[in-house]
């Protein structure tokens, strides 16, 4: 009994102190003052190297890396693959506890985030920005100063079967809303397909696409100078109202089964969808031999312009670097037109470096070429370090206007409500 | 060097009294081990998420953990007036309400059944009942998509067959929470089956040969002597189950992500969902309003299933 209440009394002291050294935030907490970009040495990269890399990149990277040790004999690259869906806890932990690795690959929506934490190194000036894909160098940009470098990109663009579209008397892909929205209805109507076309009605991920009509309208989703949220602009609800005409119009199937998109595209149930690289080789699977020869991709209908999602993955260093010099050679290395080039041939990573675009094995394939016009135009989500909760909310709102045909303005109303009240971060 | 030589001339000056004394020493060096881990690994980790929510803790305070600010209460009104987290909060109850007693009913008919009806491969019939416990719920849950698919999963094709017209199960937000109940019953009824089988063995057979002589059938002795004896192993499988449900995040995690309309949130899931947006404070909040409620329905169920 005694014994017990000596506990409760240690644990009520140990409750006390956690309290009063809780008092409260530090008041300067954010004086990001001008972070210092110096010069990297120019000799033989040094040392050893550690790096994370998720997935399959993960896998493929200790073989791109052996030229870089060539190049350098003096210097190790260790590679540690890491899976993608415990990546992100894997960073933060990192991050809190200062074992972070040298660089790392890191996905461009986490920039905002671990640049808020103050992990990443600014890139320096050996690395020329303008050599990347514009939209995809933005997202290593935050508050103006760029941390890290786009290392592969993807972008979407529309699938459609041209067998089907032959049918209903479609030889030329469309290139407006009207021209898409039509497109996917004749299909419907004349192609004798179940569905126009295959969206997401809502759910994790649906901003995606969404979005990019938005950009499209020419609307914005945070201000200029990226203090306020801009969800509720009339552009942006004119792109929800066009979004949601596919599914008030029946062209879009409301309650879609998971995972089911490749299956219908092949069989021509839905002969339309939006969607990124990777797709390629799934519907060929999905279609067997001599379906590459039904089906082709096409930009994006413009209304002001045409936009899309950019994607991908980034390259970063770590401000806990010791090597820090060896760190940015190696990006620079894997950022060059030539490793990238070599890169897609091993991993089939589209390359950010717009000028390794130029190569055959990229530019002689018609489909390939498309997405590469496309990443021209193609847009990120501004680095907002909250942005998975922003899209979260959007995602159920645009779930709300597709299936139970609420006003996409009220929704956007709600969406610019949800995201002032989480805030930026 | 001294402390030793204490020890080793202390047992003979009063005998009694060191020697529990050193007992006591002994077993608090033995038990160290685990009372250290259990410090370190759970008792901070639980004292840490409770002062986490009552303070703004975000993703970005993980280094300085302690520079948060004190905000009281405020964690827990958030969670509790926000719209999404009600949503979940009742589905959960749903979940509970119509999920435990169909799980123990499930479980119980099982058990009867192997353990008067069914006499031939009994074996084979148990591990068949009991198989859906052990299955990874990411497999289990490929197979129930298949199945519960609008156009061509088994269920609505043979549903078809009688002409009815099934719905589209897990797209529908009139029956996306019913199809998981259904689920969740089928995946864990093995476990509450098992338990009820050992109960059903200890139930003595003289009492059931003692009332079938005085004439009650089948019905009243089940109803009046196995179930009454019964009372311990149901308020174990009640408790165990009830507190299951009440936490219940795999099913929707796997086979919904909370949709359609967050007909499918549960507590749990949505909980977790804001850890991941690094909203701290709030999920901490979110987790122990979680474990308020589970205390309070294990107490009541303690309550009223009590031997009177």
């Amino acid at each position: 009994m005694k014994n017990r209440m000596r506990t409760a009394a240690a644990l009520t002291a140990l409750l006390a102190l956690v309290g009063m050294s809780a008092c409260g935030r530090d008041a300067g907490g954010d004086t990001t003052n001008a972070p210092s970009q110096q010069a990297v040495d120019t000799g033989k990269a040094t040392g050893t190297l550690t790096m994370w890399a998720m997935g399959t990149e993960g896998d493929k990277l200790p073989d791109l890396v052996k030229k870089f040790e060539a190049d350098n004999p003096d210097v190790k690259v260790e590679v540690t693959a890491i899976p993608w869906n415990s990546a992100h806890d894997k960073f933060t932990a990192a991050i809190a506890a200062g074992t972070t690795p040298d660089l790392a690959m890191i996905g461009t929506t986490w920039m905002g985030e671990f640049v808020g934490l103050k992990a990443l190194d600014p890139t320096p000036e050996m690395i020329d920005p303008s050599k990347f894909f514009e939209g995809a160098q933005a997202t290593t940009v935050v508050q103006d100063t760029s941390y890290g470098v786009p290392w592969y990109v993807e972008t979407r663009l529309v699938f459609y079967r041209t067998d089907i579209a032959k049918k209903a008397g479609i030889t030329e892909a469309p290139t407006t809303w009207e021209g898409l929205h039509d497109m996917a209805k004749a299909m419907q109507d004349k192609g004798g397909s179940k569905w126009g076309i295959s969206l997401q009605p809502g759910q994790t991920g649906s901003w995606q696409t969404v979005v990019p009509f938005m950009w499209s309208n020419g609307g914005e989703i945070v201000n200029k100078d990226m203090t306020a949220f801009t969800f509720d602009d009339p552009k942006n609800v004119e792109a929800l109202k066009y979004y949601q005409s596919f599914f008030t119009d029946g062209i879009a199937n409301k309650a879609p089964a998971q995972g089911t998109t490749e299956a219908d595209f092949a069989s021509g149930a839905a002969p339309m969808f939006i969607s990124g690289p990777w797709m390629m080789a799934s519907v060929e699977t999905a279609g067997g031999a001599g379906f590459a020869d039904k089906y082709d991709v096409a930009l994006m209908p413009k209304k002001e312009i045409s936009a899309s999602f950019v994607g991908g993955s980034n390259l970063g260093v770590f401000k806990s670097t010791e090597n820090r010099d060896a760190a940015w050679k190696l990006v620079d290395f894997l950022t060059t037109d030539t490793t990238q080039v070599e890169w897609f041939g091993m991993s089939t990573d589209l390359p950010s470096v717009q000028s390794a675009w130029d190569d055959e094995s990229l530019k002689s394939d018609a489909k390939l070429a498309k997405f590469g016009t496309q990443l021209k135009t193609a847009f990120a989500p501004p680095p907002v370090q909250t942005w998975e909760q922003v899209s979260a909310s959007f995602d159920a709102q645009v779930e709300k206007v597709t299936k139970t045909g609420t006003d996409p303005g009220e929704a956007l109303k709600t969406v610019q409500q949800e995201a002032t009240s989480i805030g930026m971060g | 060097m001294s402390a030793p030589a204490i020890t080793e001339r202390s047992p003979r000056s009063r005998p009694g009294h060191r020697r529990n004394g050193s007992e006591a020493r002994a077993g608090i060096l033995l038990a160290a081990p685990f009372l250290l881990l259990f410090a370190v690994f759970t008792l901070w980790p639980v004292i840490q998420s409770m002062f986490m929510s009552f303070t703004d803790t975000r993703v970005s305070d993980i280094r300085s953990p302690f520079s948060v600010n004190f905000v009281a209460f405020d964690n827990y009104i958030k969670a509790l007036s926000d719209p999404v987290f009600r949503r979940a909060a009742l589905n959960t109850g749903v979940f509970v309400v119509v999920g435990v007693p169909l799980t123990i009913a499930a479980g119980l008919a099982a058990a009867l059944a192997l353990d008067k009806g069914i006499t031939r491969f009994r074996g084979v019939y148990r591990v068949g009942f009991y198989t859906p416990v052990i299955t990874s719920i990411v497999a289990v849950a490929v197979v129930w998509r298949f199945l519960l698919q609008p156009d061509s999963g088994l269920v609505n094709t043979v549903l078809g067959y009688v002409g009815i017209t099934g719905p589209n199960w897990l797209g529908d937000t009139r029956t996306s929470l019913l199809s998981l109940i259904a689920m969740a019953t089928w995946r864990n009824f093995g476990t509450g089956m098992i338990i009820f089988l050992a109960g059903l063995q200890s139930v003595p057979w003289n009492l059931h040969e003692a009332a079938s002589l005085d004439g009650a059938s089948s019905w009243q002795r089940f109803w009046n002597i196995t179930l009454p004896l019964l009372r311990p192993t149901m308020l174990f499988v009640l408790v165990t189950t009830t507190i299951g449900y009440l936490q219940f995040f795999e099913e929707p995690f796997v086979m919904t992500q909370g949709g359609p309309l967050n007909s499918t949130i549960s507590a749990s899931m949505y909980t977790y969902q804001q850890f991941g947006f690094g909203n701290y404070g709030v999920a901490g909040a979110m987790a122990y309003l979680t474990f308020v409620v589970i205390v309070v329905v294990t107490i009541i169920q303690f309550r009223l299933t009590r031997e009177k």
